[in-house]
């Protein structure tokens, strides 16, 4: 299976596992940070309460109608429907499904430079790429942004507004600056994710980690020796990384409590 | 000479689309002044009751005048006649409410507690609402612990707090929902006392509670809650020497030693 003349034959070609760990992170790095602003996009829009009918709710006396499809119109947010239609279709379909949607089907329409980053990353696969991996994660960091605010005990927010303060109010200074030690450390295990996942991008040819264990199986005939070295890059990047979190995770929850 | 506060008329909650009725029509009148104890059996429906006052829960039905505004309504016809959206977060800055679990902000200190919704909803200066509040601390002998996180209190110092921060929006009544339930016996002592001397005060309260000596010693008016319906009444001593309806006796011989 290993041999000493296939780690030989692999290593002429680590200048490819150097790129594609570059490659990789950077992949990584812009996906969290794009899935990251559509992420809290969607979830101020399922947290929102903007209801265009809710004065079909009100009868003329000025008194909230009970029941009835008036009262459930009344109720309808649209920016929460489409939000959470947006979640519930990206979390339930395969990433690679969407990965192909975006590459064949999105972007053929839309020209990009042909040009490489680094002079290794093709930006018209690197930029579709980027694309599908933050699309999908900003659906699983919506619902840890709004699981984190939701965790906050609802007698937070009751005695905010107890005392006359507005919903937004509540938000700002009380619910979201104790919600923030909730998100932060699945958010960064999103991370951990996001960098084995963006290995699907090897699929589109951009030239990432697997792309390195595909290029040199094809010139040296070897497969497990590559695969071994990809092994371990993975390995180093997430490994540390989730130490890391843990670390701070511990740290954060030794803070106050009620 | 007892002036009306808050009008409570045919108040109804109801869930699961009527199938749990927590309050099924609740008739009161509560003056300035009162001090209004609520005791009844477990699920008779008094927290409903409480957090109904201030919209914290939204009735089935039914009305709320409070200080001549009607609360229930979603519009309301202003001084110059014209139909308005009900402002609800300006009526609640006038009812101060204490919760049986202190719910006080735990990544703020005692200071920030207080003065936060005085800064923010009243935009009141810092350096005004922060000697406000020392002045409340100190009434209540907590002057000390004004730099101390939530966590750093006991039970009874967080309810004490949990006091004077609603006292800050100088409400014109104070609802309290069992506010030493959650403490240790040693310690109800010093909220009780905190809440007598604000009766004695004047203020208005409506206080549920299962201590049955402070609603006879404290209570001008003591409610009888059973299955969200109010069945009985009256003044301390009616309600506690000369109870009328069985369900008060039975829940009375259970409550008292
Ligand atoms: N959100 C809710 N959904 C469904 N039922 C509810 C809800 N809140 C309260 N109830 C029901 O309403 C009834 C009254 O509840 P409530 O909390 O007002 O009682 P309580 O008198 O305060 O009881 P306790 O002494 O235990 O605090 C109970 O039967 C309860 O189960
Ligand atoms: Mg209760």
């Amino acid at each position: 299976m290993f041999s000493a003349q296939g780690f030989q034959a692999t290593w002429k070609y680590i200048d490819l596992f150097k790129q594609g760990l570059l490659c990789t992170v950077l992949l990584s790095a812009l996906t969290v940070f794009f899935g990251f602003i559509l992420a809290l996009f969607l979830a101020i829009m399922r947290l929102s309460d903007v209801r265009p009918f809710r004065a079909l709710g009100i009868d003329e006396n000025g008194h909230a109608i009970d029941g009835g499809f008036k009262a459930a119109l009344a109720k309808f947010n649209p920016l929460d429907f489409i939000a959470t239609v947006y979640v519930e279709v990206f979390r339930a379909t395969p990433m690679l499904v969407q990965l192909f949607i975006i590459y064949y089907v999105v972007f053929p329409g839309i020209p990009l430079p042909k040009f490489k980053i680094f002079g290794s990353i093709p930006f018209d696969r690197f930029i579709p790429g980027v694309v599908a991996l933050a699309m999908n994660s900003g659906a699983y960091l919506c619902e840890i942004i709004r699981a984190g605010i939701q965790s906050i005990d609802g007698g937070q927010r009751e005695a905010a507004r107890s005392l006359g303060m507005t919903g937004t109010q509540t938000m700002r200074h009380i619910i979201l600056p104790q919600a923030i030690k909730n998100i932060l450390p699945p958010i960064a295990n999103e991370f951990v994710t996001i960098i084995k996942e963006s290995s699907i991008c090897y699929t589109i040819g951009v030239q990432e980690i697997m792309y390195a264990v595909a290029a040199t199986k094809g010139a040296t005939y070897r497969i497990a020796e590559p695969l071994i070295i990809a092994t371990l890059i993975y390995f180093c990047l997430t490994f540390p990384t989730s130490k890391i979190i843990a670390y701070f995770e511990r740290k954060m929850s030794k803070g106050d409590k009620r | 000479m007892s002036e009306s506060l808050i009008k409570v008329t045919d108040l109804k909650k109801h869930y699961n689309k009527g199938k749990i009725k927590a309050l099924d029509g609740i008739s009161v009148d509560i003056n300035r002044g009162d001090v209004m104890v609520i005791i009844g059996p477990s699920g008779s429906g008094k927290s409903t009751f409480l957090r109904s006052l201030n919209l914290m829960e939204q009735p089935t039905s039914g009305q709320i005048i409070f200080d001549g505004v009607d609360i229930t309504a979603k519009k309301i016809r202003n001084e110059a006649g014209k139909m308005v959206t009900l402002d609800i977060d300006k009526h609640r800055q006038k009812m101060g409410m204490v919760f049986q679990h202190f719910n006080l902000f735990p990544h703020m200190t005692i200071l920030q507690n207080m003065t936060l919704a005085p800064i923010q909803v009243k935009h009141m200066d810092k350096a005004v609402a922060e000697e406000k509040a020392m002045k409340l601390l100190d009434r209540v002998g907590l002057a000390d612990r004004a730099a101390a996180y939530p966590i750093q209190l006991s039970g009874g110092q967080k309810q004490r707090v949990a006091i004077v921060r609603a006292l800050m929006m100088e409400p014109e009544v104070m609802l309290f929902d069992e506010p030493t339930s959650a403490l240790d016996p040693e310690m109800v002592g010093e909220v009780l006392d905190v809440m007598r001397e604000l009766a004695n005060e004047g203020m208005t309260m409506v206080v549920v509670t299962h201590e049955m000596g402070f609603a006879k010693e404290v209570g001008n008016r003591v409610l009888f809650m059973a299955d969200g319906l109010l069945v009985e009444e009256g003044t301390p001593d009616d309600i506690f020497n000369h109870p009328q309806n069985a369900r008060l006796k039975e829940f009375l011989s259970k409550v008292l030693i």
